[in-house]
């Protein structure tokens, strides 16, 4: 089995998840995102980031707001669209199904893992 | 001292070190082709744009005077380089990259996991402080971890004066400058998506930005050479006029094959998309190349002096210090992975070996066979002409176009195109064109399946021969000389020679020398000539007729019999494999010579003991069993004379009387290579005689050693009695001497003969 392509697999969706999820919370700008995420521990590039929020803006999920700056030219700052909201409610719908599930199928596997060590003392 | 300008920078003024400028401006060219499939591409290199300069403004802000290239190397890292994004998980989702992240991981296992970066960095590069010429071979050594110094004469014994793969290691190969820097210059990869064997030559295609077919072409003319050399191959023995261009010889010939196999061992696959956009990267120019080498051999000469020096201080080193010291702790850490990765390296040196020797056999083989299939393409069709004189009209002509058509120019084609479709790196075949061509070859095979079998119908009967003697003008000579008829005509050389087309266009006839002439004892006092008329045919009817319309004439003038050159075969009759068998009778006490002129063109064998059996009818369809009752019939005894010698017809059959009257005779050329042959025959019978009588000899006389100890012992009766045997065991010892002194006999003539 894959190890790598299948950690790949699952940070894939769940990384667009939590970047929605810092956007669902207000408006925000990019750099500030990576910041969030690093926060939590999840690195993110820039360089990644930009293409990703480009096609999500493009699929009609994200909309974006020239924002003046003290110094230099305006930032561009992303927020959600009404269309953006809706995939993320069912996003967030359907991680808390799979938190659940992987949760409860983990601590199933644990539990009977102990038992068994326990058995075996 | 930096050159520092300003750039306009979306909308900012950003003070810059040109040399960050550059490291920038190269960055910001990688991510565009990295993005170039991207919906969205411009703007999302637009965005990354304003957040470098927003960045650099942020430094500037804080009191740096202007960008430098520490500056611009910590914004590349935070933004990350295209190999980057390849490093986090696929994560920007387009589906092409995705695709050779997975490919990327594929190989690897789990373990890997972890060294996966170490590995990614053993890349090759030219090393630039310890460099004589471009740094190239150091560049090698350090890869393989060996001395440069190795690596430098290895190359010097294998290429030698073939400077053209250092060239294009040269040029290609980035310097360790460039991994410093980090910049996104052109790089040499083994192209593994578009590869026929390596994919060295898609990669350097993809380098020089020129069709992959012409660098390939350019490593198969040696290969090609190397077979057409062979010169065993009869076809090629026409292709002596101009050689390939000399220079290409220089440049290529000797190592072609082995600097493929140094660039496959030595060039990187181009996994990543990072890696393949290095592969087509910016432009390589002549202006570049020149730049490159310009650059490089400033100060060879002194690099040169000091390099030697140095290796010199390097060796005393070594040799005082113990090798392992030396290594930095660094170096210790890293023992291990790298030993594992010289397991791997081993193994894959082996592969690529052995796959280059089969690539190698089977490109000769291919080349062979393709070459064989041409020359019986090419006899075939030169034959045609000839067709009218066997095959009868309708359909059996059919079976032969088709055959020479689809059995044999049909694969050639078919070879010729997979081989072209490949070498300029066509991926698929069209399955409809491949399926038609095998279609069509397996239509050949019925085509010549058919052919013979109609072929050989029209061969299966033959006619009932009749002896008929022929009436002599004068048969009460004493001598008789047989010779061929004296006027010109044309005939044709040999059945299945390549003759071109004109020699045939004008002739309605050719003519087969089918014939045997056999000398047997007459009962008489006066020569006899008898011809037995012999034909095959589809039916008896038609050999019959076809026997009856042979014409053969003899006519004798004084002592000398004139035959006819061969048997007249027309368009109407076809040829039936039709020949003659002509006997002579020669009363006692006369005498009878075959003359050797104007017969130089019939077929036959000499074996090599004097005597020589005329073996004419041996070609084309002679083997039936009708055909060998006829043979046997008669006594071999009566085939076996040598021509050109005169012979006593006695009682107890024909006698040699004469040595070779040496006439002067075209084509005596011909003989000599027999006679060579003959020669040697004879030499190698000698030789292996003389050892047998050695072996047997010493075999005796050790016998008789053991024979004489036990006699000693015994009485002397029984003494003389075993003296006796022991004379008849070496009787045979004698026989042998007295052979070997006959062959000698026979070598000396042969000698003499061929002296002359």
């Amino acid at each position: 089995m894959d190890i790598q392509n299948t950690q790949s697999q699952m940070r894939k969706g769940v990384l667009e998840f939590c970047i929605l999820s810092i956007i669902q919370q207000g408006e925000v700008y990019p750099s500030d995102i990576v910041e969030k995420m690093k926060l939590a521990n999840l690195h993110i590039l820039e360089g990644t980031l930009y293409p990703l929020l480009t096609r999500l803006k493009n699929a009609g999920l994200l909309n974006y707001r020239w924002v003046e700056s003290i110094s230099g030219p305006p930032r561009k700052y992303f927020v959600m669209t009404d269309e953006g909201n809706a995939a993320y409610n069912v996003l967030l719908k359907t991680w808390n199904e799979m938190a659940d599930a992987v949760q409860l199928i983990t601590n199933n596997a644990n539990n009977i893992n102990t038992l068994k060590a326990d058995q075996a003392l | 001292m930096k050159k520092v300008i300003n750039i306009n920078f979306q909308g900012r003024i950003l003070p810059i070190e040109e040399f960050a400028y550059e490291i920038l401006k190269k960055y910001i060219d990688s991510l565009r082709d990295y993005f170039k499939n991207e919906e969205g591409c411009d703007e999302i290199i637009n965005d990354i744009e304003c957040r470098i300069a927003e960045l650099c403004d942020d430094r500037l802000k804080k009191g740096a005077p202007c960008i430098t290239q520490v500056d611009i190397n910590l914004i590349i890292t935070s933004i990350g380089r295209p190999a980057d994004f390849e490093a986090q998980d696929g994560f920007e989702a387009s589906s092409s990259s995705n695709t050779y992240s997975t490919e990327d991981t594929m190989g690897g296992n789990y373990y890997d996991n972890e060294s996966s970066d170490k590995q990614q960095t053993k890349k090759l590069y030219r090393d630039e402080h310890n460099k004589v010429l471009g740094g190239v071979c150091s560049g090698i050594a350090n890869y393989f971890n060996l001395d440069p110094l190795l690596v430098r004469i290895l190359w010097i014994f294998l290429i030698g004066v073939n400077i053209l793969g250092y060239l294009i290691l040269w040029i290609a190969v980035p310097s360790t400058s460039v991994k410093e820097v980090g910049g996104v210059r052109k790089r040499l990869f083994r192209d593994i998506e578009n590869k026929l064997i390596g994919g060295v030559c898609a990669g350097l295609a993809k380098y020089f930005s020129i069709q992959v077919w012409i660098l390939r072409i350019l490593f198969l003319i040696p290969f090609i050479r190397f077979v057409v050399n062979f010169r065993h191959l009869h076809l090629w023995q026409f292709w002596d006029a101009p050689d390939f261009p000399n220079l290409l010889d220089i440049t290529f010939s000797p190592g072609a094959v082995f600097v493929y196999i140094v660039l496959w061992l030595v060039l990187p696959e181009a996994k990543t998309s990072a890696d393949k956009l290095q592969m087509v990267g910016e432009k390589v120019d002549l202006n570049s190349i020149k730049n490159t080498i310009q650059t490089d051999l400033e100060g060879f000469g002194t690099r040169a002096k000091s390099w030697g020096s140095a290796q010199r201080s390097a060796r005393r080193e070594e040799s005082s210090n113990h090798p392992n010291e030396n290594k930095d702790d660094n170096a210790s850490n890293n023992n291990k992975s790298e030993n594992k990765g010289c397991f791997h390296f081993v193994g894959n040196i082996l592969t690529i070996l052995i796959k280059a020797f089969v690539y190698f056999i089977l490109g000769i083989l291919i080349i062979s066979l393709l070459a064989a299939l041409f020359g019986l393409g090419v006899a075939g069709t030169s034959l045609l002409p000839l067709r009218k004189f066997i095959l009868e009209d309708g359909l059996q002509n059919w079976y032969m176009i088709g055959a020479i058509i689809l059995f044999i120019w049909v694969p050639v084609i078919g070879i010729v195109t997979a081989v072209v479709r490949k070498l300029a790196g066509f991926k698929k075949a069209n399955t409809l064109i491949r399926s038609s061509f095998w279609a069509l070859w397996i239509l050949g095979w019925v085509c010549i399946f058919l052919f013979f079998s109609s072929l050989s119908k029209s061969f299966s009967k033959h006619n009932i021969p009749v002896e008929k003697t022929v009436a002599l003008a004068n048969a009460k000579l004493n001598f008789l000389t047989v010779t061929s008829e004296p006027k010109m005509k044309y005939y044709e050389d040999h059945w299945f020679d390549i003759t071109p087309f004109e020699k045939f266009t004008d002739e309605d006839t050719f003519y087969v020398r089918n014939l045997r002439i056999r000398i047997t004892q007459s009962k008489t006092d006066s020569f006899e000539v008898k011809i037995i008329k012999l034909s095959n045919g589809s039916t008896k009817e038609e050999a019959n007729k076809l026997a009856n319309n042979i014409n053969f004439n003899i006519i004798q003038k004084d002592s000398i019999l004139f035959l006819d050159r061969g048997i007249g075969i027309n368009k109407q009759d076809k040829f039936r494999n039709q020949h003659v068998i002509m006997t002579i009778a020669v009363p006692i006490g006369k005498r009878i010579k075959i003359t050797k002129k104007g017969w130089q063109q019939f077929n036959m064998n000499v074996n090599g003991h004097g005597f020589r059996t005329e073996r004419i009818d041996d070609i084309g369809f002679g083997n039936d069993p009708w055909d060998g009752e006829w043979k046997n019939s008669y006594d071999d005894e009566s085939f076996s004379y040598e021509r050109g010698v005169e012979y006593l017809m006695t009682a107890s059959g024909l006698e040699k009387i004469g040595r070779m009257d040496l006439d002067n005779e075209v084509g005596q050329d011909d003989d000599t290579s027999d006679i060579e042959q003959q020669l040697k025959e004879l030499k190698e019978e000698r030789q292996k005689l003389e050892g047998d009588l050695k072996k047997s000899r010493s075999e005796k006389m050790k016998e008789l050693e053991k024979i004489d100890r036990a006699l000693e012992q015994k009485s002397n009766d029984q003494k003389d009695k075993k003296a006796v045997t022991n004379n008849t065991s070496v009787i045979p010892n004698l026989n042998n001497v007295s052979k070997v002194a006959s062959k000698f006999g026979d070598l000396q003539w042969v000698m003499e003969r061929f002296a002359y």
